[in-house]
């Protein structure tokens, strides 16, 4: 169990409060116990010496009486009375063993001992303990703890009154270990009691201690003096109080009371264990505690995991099981929703990795997926299976124009009629933007052909978008299996390939041929050399001359690029341009056009020959913010006159984004460049453009000019268009002029000037003065 | 206790009473008489002090017989506290109690013992040696009585006055001596001489302690007549 895990975190944490808690609850009671302990036996000690001086007291009241009452009878009076000394002795011992006494005197008035039990032959000594005598003379008794013979005794004395007091008679009781022992029982203490005369060393008379105990009891004694001590002894700490109970002279005898500390904390220490048992079992329980409810929360997350496990493993059929109410039910619960949220969404996703959500259509990858299995059927078969590609005609213009959801339209509408055209075990999918492919799994080209037709047919009625009517138009690029490929990715690229034939060849559909993909591949192995030339210097700027009808004069040059390629000789431009413009390589080719030809402009400006040059722009360079920033930084580097630029562009490079276009346009005429249509005529030719875009020239396409003398029409349009530039306050220029006529002819219509191989074919830079001074 | 006191003090009157009418009644011509007065060390009369005239040699006293004499037990006292008796007096201990008494005493000069009795005691005591004799019940031990046994036949007791005549005493050469029971140094004799039909005086003074008063426990149960 690792210490990351839940469970352990919570019983671990639990386990530390508790043993914490308990660790420090143990400290207290332990430490307050064992004061209330010292405590306790200081004051039992305390009440002890009281009980103890009590009783003390007491017995000595009690022997006192007996004492009395022993001296009061009348048979001892009488025996006393005698003055017999053997008669005195043996009536002492015998009423002495009445009351129990151990030593018996008989003291005469003036001091003497006239018998003594203890010493029944020694006669007539003085009494020692005479100042017991005079106080019992003031009290009527008197009693001391003396010591005779080094024993201890508790010396009551007592007058022989006959009636009046005859003699002194002295009852003495030992005070040994069994007194001591007595005194235990009442007062739960140890006693002792010692005797020290003046200068000599203690000595213990009575004790109730063991004998190692007591022989440690007179150095401790020695050492501490008087009052509340501690003492250790035989690994046993004692508290101990003295009492002193008798001083006469030089006599001091003590009363040593004592408590073993071990005893009295005994009942503490059983405390401290219990509350130990207790701490341990509670440490146990919660722990034990703690884990059962880490199971508790840990069971339903341990089984939210793997249920979310088996949803990592896709399976969402499973539940969770957990029934807990609160936080943990509340996330069960949450977490079943999201699993129902997961399965929703997966299969959701599913249908969106193989359908088109637009059209509803099998995507790509359906297709290519069903693409397979119908290969797979086909070679199994021997039948042959067809794939088609197509695409919409201008649908960019559409959506940029009429905006996506009128774009969007149009695709479902197209979705619907391709799939009305089909069988139901053709697929119709759609690859993506306006991308279009057709699976047809008995694809014999006759059918394929008629679907081809059909498909063509079928969309040739304009699509009702709203209350507007959308014209459309499709290539198509037709493949067949095994013919053109065994593979789906083959087909695919190479119904594509088809595709663009058709598209190029505005054939409506194109059966893939193998010279297409060659002439494809050469294409891109010319692109890959683009970067090159351009280094390499490969390419060159040809000029082509714009006659000047009016004044009959050069007045302006078009420059049109050349690939000098090192193998292939010289390429043209609409070989390698579209696929510049297709893969992006066009802006370093017109940066290089714009830089080359601004030079030259200044060079020949700077050799007197001032000429205006046209550069042809195409619609990815329109859409190039920095395109005019370039432009204008290139003006002022080669000291160039704005005016002096005409930037040529193609209807249909407008019509790919016309508002960026204009966007450009009208900062490149902002800038001073003359702007001019070029190829006018074949595209769109939309007026309201060149009434927006403020053009400076409009250039009549060729297919016009070339021949126009044997063409009424071509030459009603060209000179109804002369009339209309000049109209809108354009110059016209007329291209392909390949005829003295031809140019007499434009003359006649007013043309402002004329560009073609009758004038001049293109030529290079350095051939230009030459030539213009040959003209000249 | 107060009215036993009465009547012992009213005892001592008749007594003096009587005496009073004797000396006068009779005085022979040889003979002379003594007034003895015995106070303390501040002056202070002290009564119950026996008085007593040994006669020195050569002074001769007629021989007489000595009276018996009564100490009562009344109301648990001896009665009189003090009594003074020439050598060979009988001594009666009558019990005016009407309980027992058993009056016994230790002293050198007479030891003897009466056990319980009442009324008239069973035996007279011949108090037969000079000395005192310290009066004691065994069952009362408060009571103390006692008896000085002098060898002469003129002896008195002080009274409250502190005085104690004592007349027709022989003319001669005397000591006189006085004794008092709680006294705390026996004092000395003093000559006196006693002339016929003359009266000598003759002080003492007596370091005496006050009369112990014991634990007497009220009759229970006893009446007196």
């Amino acid at each position: 169990m690792a210490f990351d895990s839940l469970r352990t975190r919570i019983v671990v944490f639990f386990a530390a409060l508790v043993v914490l808690v308990q660790g420090l609850a143990f400290f207290i009671v332990s430490t307050t116990n064992y004061q209330i302990a010292r405590e306790t036996i200081a004051q039992e000690l305390g009440v002890g010496e009281r009980i103890f001086l009590r009783l003390l007291n007491q017995q000595r009241d009690q022997l006192e009486q007996s004492a009395a009452l022993l001296a009061a009878e009348f048979g001892f009076r009488q025996a006393v009375a005698t003055r017999d000394a053997p008669t005195i002795l043996s009536a002492l011992a015998n009423h002495g063993a009445r009351a129990s006494a151990n030593v018996m005197l008989l003291i005469s008035l003036d001091q003497i001992v006239l018998a003594d039990t203890l010493h029944p032959a020694s006669r007539l000594q003085p009494f020692r303990f005479s100042y017991l005598t005079k106080l019992a003379e003031a009290n009527g008794r008197a009693s001391g703890i003396v010591t005779i013979d080094g024993r201890l005794y508790q010396l009551v004395v007592t007058p022989v009154n006959a009636p009046t007091t005859i003699a002194w008679v002295g009852v003495g009781f030992t005070i040994d270990d069994k007194t001591a022992e007595d005194l235990k029982k009442l007062t739960a203490l140890d006693v002792s009691f010692l005797s020290q005369r003046q200068g000599e060393p203690w000595r213990i008379h009575a004790s109730t201690l063991s004998e190692n105990v007591r022989s440690g009891l007179v150095p401790a004694i020695t050492d501490a003096g008087k009052g509340v001590f501690e003492m250790r002894v035989d690994n046993q700490d004692h508290e101990v109080r003295l009492a002193l109970i008798e001083k006469q002279g030089d006599t001091e005898i003590v009363a040593v009371l004592q408590r073993s500390l071990a005893e009295g904390i005994e009942p503490f220490k059983r405390v401290n264990t219990a509350f130990l048992i207790l701490a341990v079992m509670a440490i146990v329980l919660s722990v034990l505690g703690s884990i059962v409810i880490a199971r508790n929360i840990t069971r339903p997350i341990n089984e939210l995991a793997d249920v979310a496990r088996r949803i990592q493993g896709g399976d969402y059929a499973q539940k969770v099981g957990v029934t807990q109410k609160g936080e943990i039910g509340e996330l069960a619960s949450s977490f079943n929703h999201m699993l129902d949220g997961i399965a929703t969404r997966e299969a959701e996703n599913l249908r969106l990795a193989f359908e088109d959500q637009l059209t509803g259509l099998p995507n790509r990858a359906m297709f290519h997926d069903r693409l397979d299995q119908a290969l797979i059927l086909g070679k199994r078969n021997g039948q042959p299976v067809a794939v088609m590609m197509l695409d919409l005609d201008r649908f960019k213009y559409v959506n940029d124009t009429l905006g996506h959801p009128v774009g969007d339209l149009v695709l479902k509408e197209v979705a619907h009629r391709l799939r009305g055209l089909l069988r139901e075990s053709d697929t119709v999918a759609r690859l993506g933007g306006d991308e279009f492919a057709i699976l047809l799994r008995s694809g014999e080209p006759e059918r394929t052909s008629t679907v081809a037709h059909k498909i063509m047919h079928s969309l040739e009625s304009p699509i009702i978008a709203g209350e507007q009517p959308i014209d459309i138009a499709t290539s198509i690029g037709i493949v067949y299996y095994p013919e053109h490929g065994e593979e789906a990715n083959a087909l695919l690229r190479r119904a594509d390939i088809a595709m663009y034939a058709a598209k190029r060849a505005r054939s409506g559909f194109a059966t893939y041929d193998l010279r297409l993909d060659e002439d494809r591949q050469d294409h891109l192995t010319l692109l890959g050399e683009l970067r090159r030339a351009i280094d390499q210097n490969e390419l060159a700027l040809y000029y082509q001359p714009k006659f000047n009808l009016g004044i009959k004069a050069v007045t302006g040059m078009e420059a049109l690029i050349r690939w000098q390629h090192p193998t292939r000789g010289s390429v043209s431009p609409a070989d390698f341009i579209p696929f510049a413009e297709q893969t992006g390589n066009i802006r370093m080719i017109t940066r290089w056009v714009i830089n080359s030809a601004i030079a030259q402009c200044g060079a020949w400006q700077a050799a007197g020959h001032t000429m205006t040059i046209s550069i042809n722009i195409s619609a990815r360079d329109l859409l190039d913010r920095e395109f005019v920033q370039y432009v204008s930084a290139k003006l002022s580097e080669h000291k160039v006159a704005p005016g002096l630029i005409c930037a040529e562009l193609t209807e249909s490079a407008l019509m790919e984004d016309p508002v960026h276009a204009q966007e450009t346009l009208v900062q490149l005429h902002a800038l001073g460049l003359k702007l001019s249509m070029d190829d006018y005529g074949t595209g769109y030719s939309s007026l309201a453009y060149i009434k927006d875009l403020s053009l400076d020239e409009l250039k009549i396409d060729r297919a016009f000019v070339t021949g126009m003398n044997d063409d009424p029409l071509s030459a009603a349009i060209v000179q109804s268009t002369i009339e209309l530039g000049h109209r809108l306050g354009m110059t016209v220029v007329a291209e392909g002029v390949e005829t003295a006529d031809e140019l007499s002819a434009l003359k006649r219509f007013r043309c402002d000037f004329a560009q073609g191989y009758h004038v001049c074919r293109p030529m290079p830079a350095g051939d230009v003065l030459t030539w213009l001074g040959r003209k000249a | 206790m107060i009215s036993t006191g009465a009547t012992f003090w009213h005892v001592g009157k008749w007594q003096l009473a009587v005496g009073a009418v004797m000396l006068l009644v009779a005085v022979p011509a040889w003979c002379g008489s003594l007034t003895i007065k015995v106070t303390d060390p501040s002056g202070n009369p002290v009564a119950d002090a026996i008085v007593y005239a040994v006669p020195k040699v050569g002074t001769r006293v007629p021989a007489q017989t000595p009276r018996p004499v009564s100490i009562e037990q009344k109301d648990r006292e001896f009665v009189p506290y003090v009594t003074a008796v020439q050598v060979g007096t009988s001594v009666n201990f009558p019990n005016r109690d009407p309980l027992l008494h058993h009056v016994y005493s230790f002293s050198p000069a007479k030891s003897f013992e009466i056990k319980l009795y009442s009324g008239d005691a069973p035996r007279t005591i011949l108090l037969d040696k000079p000395g005192m004799v310290t009066l004691g019940c065994n069952i009362h031990d408060w009571m103390i009585g006692y008896i000085l046994v002098v060898e002469t036949p003129y002896f008195g007791k002080t009274g409250n006055d502190g005085q104690a005549r004592l007349g027709e005493v022989i003319a001669g050469e005397f000591d006189v001596q006085a004794w008092h029971p709680t006294q705390r140094a026996q004092v000395n004799a003093k000559p006196v001489k006693i002339e016929a039909r003359n009266n000598s005086e003759i002080e003492f003074a007596i370091d005496v302690a006050p009369r112990k008063k014991r634990f007497k426990p009220p009759a229970v149960g006893v009446r007196y007549p």
